[in-house]
Order: C-alpha cells, then structure tokens, then sequence
C-alpha cells in the first residue's frame, strides 16, 4: 500500500493548466525524483500536495485518508514536511527557533503553562533544543554551537542543512525537497548528496519526494523517476529508463522539426 | 551586584534630576552629566562590557533594584504632583505597548487603531459606572474584554488583509471609533463622559493623598502604583509569551507566513490569540487611564495617541519586552521637558522617530535572541 496516492491531480491558475492529471504514488521508505523543464508543473505539485495551491479536480490521498480540502497546517500536521526552492527561513530569529517551529505542532505546553507552569515549558523547550541540536549534529558537527544564532549569518550549504532540520523536526512521514542543490557549486552539490544519504540512513521509513534540475543528484538519490513537461507526467520508471524516454529527451533537448 | 545597583542608582538619580531641575543652569548641569555618561558608556568600550556583563549575571538583582528605585520614585516626586501624574502616564503606556508590541512587533499585524482599543476600554468604563453605577474596580476589569471582543469582529478584515493595507484597515477603525464617540449620544457626544468615579481600596480613595510609612505624598501616587503593578505584572506575562511557544509562532507567521503554515502553524487560531491579547492589554491601560483622570471625550483617544504608542514600540524595540518599558518611559516624560516649545514639541516625535528608523531601526534595546534558559 503506498504512503501517497496522487490520482488525476488538476490545478489551474485561470485558463492555464499547471498540472493536467497527475498520477504520482509513494512508497513507504522510498525516494521519488521528479524532473522537468522549468514551468512544468513540479513546484505546483509540491504547492498542491501541501495545501497552498486548491486541486480543480482529482484526489489526493495519504495514509489512506484524503487531504482534499485542507488548510497547508493541517497537512503539515499529517506527516507532510517541506523545503523551499528559494530558503524560507526566517533570518533574524536563531538557528534554534528556525527548527523548534517544526516541533510547533506537537508541542504539549499551552499558553497557561508558559505564563505560569514554567518549569513545564522550560524542559519541554530544553528537550526540543537538544533534539534540534542533534539533527544540526547529523550535518555538520559545528553547527549546534552556532545554534544562538542568527540564521542568516550561516552560508548558504549551512542555511539549506538548517531548513531540512526544519523539515524533520516535525518527524514527518513524507518529506518533500524542492530543488535543494539551487545555487550550490559543484563541491557543496556533493555535499548534500552525503546529506540527504545521512538522512536516509537515520530515518530509514521516511519517504522522499526530490524535485532537481542536477540529474547526479537524482541519479544518486532516487529509486523511480518521473517527468513532468507542460503540467503532464510524460514518464515514469528507473531514471535510466526515463533519462532514455523519448519525450524527456524531447522536453530537456527538443525535437528536431521535421519539414515536409 | 553592587555594580549593577550602582548603575541603576545613577541612572535614576539622573533622571530625577534632569526632572526636578528648575533652574536653566541646573537643567544645563544635568543635560551635560547625560550626555558624558552617555558618551562614556559609547566611547569606553572596557566600561561598557563590564556593565553588560555585570547585567546579564545579576538578572535578578537588576529587576529588583530596578523595582525598588520605581517604588522609591513617587517620594522623590513629591514635590510635583504632575511629575507623578506624567510618571503614571508613562507606565500606563507600558502596559498598552506591551499589547500593541505583541501585535505589531511579534507577530507583524500592523495596528494602528491602539488609540481605538484603548478608548473601547476607557468609554466602557465611562459606561458601566456612570450609566449603569458599576463599581469602578468592577467595571476597569470587565472593560478590556469589551476591547477583546470588538477586536474579534475587527478580526475578520484584519486577516484577509496584509501590510500596508491592513495598516489602512485599522485607520479607518479609529476614525470609526472617533466618529461613533463624537456623534452617538449616549457615549456624551463630543462632551464625553464627566465624573467616572475613582478606586478605592480599603476605604481609601484613590483621589485622596497618600501617606507611606510616614511620607505624604500628592494624590496622583496612588495611581501611579496602580499603574507600577499593572505595567510590571503585563511586562512580566508578555515576556513570558514571547519567550514561549506563541512567540516563536508569531515571530515565525511575521517573517515568513508560508513557511510557518508548512511547519503546522495555523494562521488563524495563533493571530486571533495575539490580536485578542494584545488589545485586551491596550484595552486595560485605556480603562485605568479612565478611572484615573475622571474623564473621558472623543480627543483623549484620537489617531495622534495611536501613533505615540507605534512610538514607543519603535523607539524601545520592536519585538522587545524591556524595549517597551524603555521606549515608554523615555517618550511620555521628555516631551513634557519640552514644553517652552510648545505645539512645536509634538514635531520632535516626528523628528526621533525619522531618525531612530534611520539609525536605529531596531530600536534602543533591540530584541534579543530566545535563550531557553
């Protein structure tokens, strides 16, 4: 049984169509690519399966239960947990605070606790720096002593390694990673290449959804590809076998006009 | 310790001082102490962080010494019941900046209709004693909910707008509130509402002189530690909120709306929770300013007041618990030194605010980095 049905997925943003009937399933521990040409609907699919962008049609389903309808928060607190092609983090609070949020929603203290139960809110806060700490630590051994902080003050291999702690703070079941390697050079691509293996290896049920424009990385990190062009999947498979589709070809290279 | 109680004893003697002085020549002697310690402090850099460093280990020592120079003020005082009086209207300021700082600083939803709430607060206490003969205590403690839940139903425009339009949205709200107060009839029109009664406590009334361990002190004292417990008991929750799950939420929701939404963060429910508390707190200090003066009318609560309080935020700190106090207690009080000028002095708001958005744009004490400790 997959973790993520997706099945004839339709947004439309006035008469264009972003995504034109999607079909996309995951598997439970596995890593999924997706490519295409930019336009082709990939951060769409991202915006839609996390609430942020209405579906016009189709359904989506995950953990057997539909997500049609409902508020991005809710979603994320299903087990839905996402980066961001451009980093969404917030660069004036401290590497430490740009993760906990992640733990907002399985927070136990309420706001009574933290005006008069502070011990409660203390420990609880104390716990959650620590695991924070943990998870900068599985990274970059450095970087839980620059948890105080502020996050802009980290370079930019730093900054995404912060924002997949976010993700993962909220032990999400499903992570979705749009373009993570965006503006890296080749040495910090490599990088986060033994990144996403290192999270691999620590939560080994998590599934992966990766959206990447750097065929190595999807190479190395995913076991089933699909393409996108024009809002349509236009192949799925082994990346081998979808990097020789005809149509991927055509998508990424274009296609020799024939004259009559 | 000792260190930090000394600087806080010359601070206060400063600023007793400068208050105090009558005299040009005095009044010139004190500008000029403040400006060389100022100096010092900016220009020495081994004093300076001695004193931080004393500061951030003394934590408690500092809160108290500070507490007890703030008791001790109204006796320095004395001789001026409208030193007290402004002193009183500076702390009333702390506890609506607080409110206000919770919404604009922390979670970015940009109020300008404080005066609003406020005069929700002090017009409900007007209300419920003179018309329908509530106990004033009574009546200052149900006012801030009357604030709350006007605030709900603003709540609704409030969250499909943002920026400058939600800014635009809460003007209009005070110019509504203004408008409604100056034409409705029952809330005394453009008279307002004469002879709130004052508190009491104990069979003392809060309009009679104050006599403490046997220092008599001008009648506005008794108010002015009303207003010390309730700007020191606000200071004390909303800095425990900012420091707690609802502040990093807020903090979150203002830097990046999309992001806080894909951690979990319900939009709705944790901006509803922090314009309801914040306007309970404006609320508050525009009911104690109503038991306070006796009076209230349409001009006390105009759009000028709104910005006075975005002053204090900006001057203090935006997003700064102790930004809030210091912002208050430096804006409400040197205006009034100002007063040879005139309606000029109102320019000098302007003035400090264009230059501290300059220079400081995040304010005299900025807000600091979550510690968990």
């Amino acid at each position: 049984m997959s973790l993520l049905e997706v099945k004839g997925l339709t947004v439309r943003f006035g008469g264009l169509v972003a995504l034109d009937r999607v079909d996309v399933a995951v598997d439970r521990g596995e890593t999924l690519g997706v490519i295409g040409p930019n336009g082709s609907g990939k951060t769409t699919l991202f915006n839609a399966l996390t609430g942020l962008y209405a579906a016009v049609s189709g359904e989506i389903k995950f953990l057997e239960r539909s997500l049609s309808g409902l508020e991005a928060h809710t979603i994320a607190r299903r087990g839905i947990a996402r980066t961001f092609q451009s980093s969404r983090l917030c660069r004036e609070l401290s590497v430490f605070d740009n993760i906990l949020i992640g733990m907002h929603a399985h927070r136990r203290t309420g706001l009574l606790d933290s005006i008069l139960r502070r011990g409660r809110l203390r420990s609880e806060m104390r716990q959650a720096v620590e695991r924070a700490a943990h998870l900068l630590s599985l990274f970059n051994g450095e970087l839980p002593g620059r948890g105080f902080e502020r996050v802009g003050q980290l370079p930019q291999i730093d900054r995404r390694r912060v924002e997949i702690c976010r993700a993962l703070a909220s032990r999400p079941r499903l992570l979705l990673l749009d373009e993570p390697s965006a503006g890296m050079n080749p040495e910090e691509t490599a990088e986060l290449m033994t990144d996403l293996q290192i999270v691999r290896e620590e939560m080994p049920g998590l599934s992966v959804i990766i959206i990447e424009h750097d065929m190595f990385v999807i190479e190395g990190v995913s076991q089933r590809v699909v393409a996108f062009n024009y809002g349509r999947k236009i192949a799925e498979g082994s990346f081998a076998a979808v990097a020789a589709h005809d149509e991927v070809r055509a998508a990424y290279l274009g296609r020799e006009s024939v004259r009559a | 310790m000792i260190l930090v109680w000394l600087a806080e004893a010359a601070l206060f003697v400063l600023i007793v001082a400068g208050i105090l002085a009558e005299r040009p020549l005095t009044l010139a002697a004190v500008a000029l102490a403040i400006v060389i310690a100022g100096a010092l402090l900016r220009l020495v850099t081994p004093l300076r962080s001695t004193l931080a460093r004393a500061f951030g280990r003394h934590r408690t020592a500092a809160l108290l010494g500070g507490a007890a120079l703030a008791l001790v003020l109204p006796v320095t005082l004395r001789s001026s019941p409208y030193w007290t009086f402004v002193a009183t209207l500076a702390l009333l300021y702390v506890t609506t900046g607080q409110g206000l700082n919770l919404q604009i600083g922390t979670a970015g939803v940009i109020n300008l209709a404080g005066a609003a709430f406020a005069g929700l607060g002090g017009y409900s206490v007007g209300l419920l004693t003179v018309k329908t003969g509530w106990p004033p205590w009574l009546a200052a403690a149900v006012a801030p909910w009357v604030a709350v839940a006007v605030g709900t139903l603003l709540f609704v425009p409030i969250l499909k707008t943002r920026g400058h339009y939600l800014a635009l949205v809460t003007i209009a709200f005070v110019f509504i509130f203004n408008i409604l107060m100056n034409n409705l009839e029952f809330t005394g029109g453009p008279q307002g509402i004469k002879n709130i009664p004052t508190l009491r406590l104990g069979g003392h009334a809060f309009t009679a002189r104050l006599t403490l361990f046997g220092v008599d002190l001008p009648a506005h004292a008794n108010f002015y530690y009303a207003a010390l417990a309730t700007a020191g008991l606000t200071t004390w929750i909303l800095g425990r909120l900012h420091d707690s799950w609802l502040g990093l939420a807020l903090n979150t929701l203002r830097d990046d709306e999309i992001a806080a939404r894909c951690c979990g963060v319900s939009l709705t429910r944790e901006k509803l929770i922090a314009f309801s508390i914040g306007n309970f707190f404006i609320g508050l200090g525009g009911a104690l300013y109503a038991v306070m003066v006796g009076f209230v009318s349409p001009p006390d609560f105009d759009f000028g007041y709104s910005l006075i309080m975005l002053s204090v935020i900006i001057i203090g700190g935006v997003d700064s618990i102790g930004g809030v106090v210091l912002g208050a207690c430096l804006l409400l009080p040197l205006p009034e030194r100002f007063r040879f000028l005139h309606e000029y002095r109102l320019l000098l708001y302007g003035l400090v605010i264009v230059v501290m958005l300059l220079y400081r744009p995040r304010g005299l004490w900025p807000a600091g980095i979550r510690g968990y400790r």
